[in-house]
């Protein structure tokens, strides 16, 4: 176990198994290309995707689905190539790929939380790395609002 | 907003310095090629929106904003699903 600073829960150990590589980075972040994924019962079902370079690093993530039920993930050739997935097909969410979207609590003019649906974080746990995949077409926000998130009675049949 | 047509092989200018050239049209794709100076930086809309959404995400992390988020949203009631869904979704795989 080795241990790493965090931006929210301090220190915290981690075992290398559960470090992601992200070989291109992020955007804004490029030279940020390992993270850890943090979950903890208190702040569920978030997600804390924590740089292993840079303490001060770290993304808030909710799993894809608990925002949009029926998301639709379109992965072109190379993304499934850099993630070392089957070609031809698209992975499954929940099974072969994490798929989880980025939040913005909040900033300058900009009150309320927000996720970024055109651009979501999606790992291959098996091998584990992981990319942001921009869906170009898919017509998604970059800014959907959490306000909007209500419980969805299809939602809650599935569980 | 100008909109200007043009057929493949025809280009336009912007500015003195900028060209775009309508290299191949096929269905709903165009293939463009620009010409500009190495100052002008060319990239995708989405990859500058990203961009600039990942900036304001992470800059937007702290601990408390992140309780206030929990409260604030209506994760709650689907919390039940969303554990459905993270359990197959192990964050190691080693859990898997």
């Amino acid at each position: 176990m080795t241990r790493i600073q965090t931006k929210c829960f301090g220190e915290m150990s981690y075992s290398q198994d559960a470090v992601f590589e992200f070989p291109n980075g992020l955007l804004g972040f490029e030279d940020e290309r390992l993270f850890v994924f943090l979950s903890q019962p208190a702040t569920h079902p978030l997600m804390f995707m924590q740089s292993l370079t840079q303490a001060s690093v770290c993304f808030v993530l909710l799993p894809i689905l608990a925002v949009d039920p029926n998301y639709q993930l379109s992965l072109p050739p190379e993304d499934l190539e850099a993630l070392r997935l089957p070609a031809g097909r698209q992975p499954r969410i929940g099974t072969e790929v994490l798929c989880a979207a980025m939040v913005c609590t909040g900033g300058e003019n900009r009150p309320h939380p927000t996720v970024n649906l055109l651009s979501p974080i999606v790992l291959n746990l098996r091998e584990r790395i992981g990319i942001q995949a921009i869906q170009t077409l898919s017509g998604y926000s970059h800014r959907h609002s959490l306000l909007a998130l209500n419980p969805q009675p299809e939602l809650a049949s599935c569980s | 907003m100008l909109i200007m047509r043009r057929r493949a092989g025809e280009s336009f200018l912007i500015g003195g310095e900028i060209e775009i050239e309508v290299l191949e049209v096929s269905g709903t794709r165009v293939k463009l090629g620009i010409v500009a100076p190495d100052a002008v930086q060319i990239q995708r809309k989405e990859t500058q929106i990203t961009r600039d959404e990942n900036v304001s995400a992470a800059g937007s992390v702290h601990r408390d904003r992140i309780f206030s988020l929990l409260e604030k949203v209506a994760l709650g009631s689907s919390l039940q699903t969303v554990k459905t869904l993270t359990a197959v979704s192990p964050l190691t795989p080693q859990d898997s």
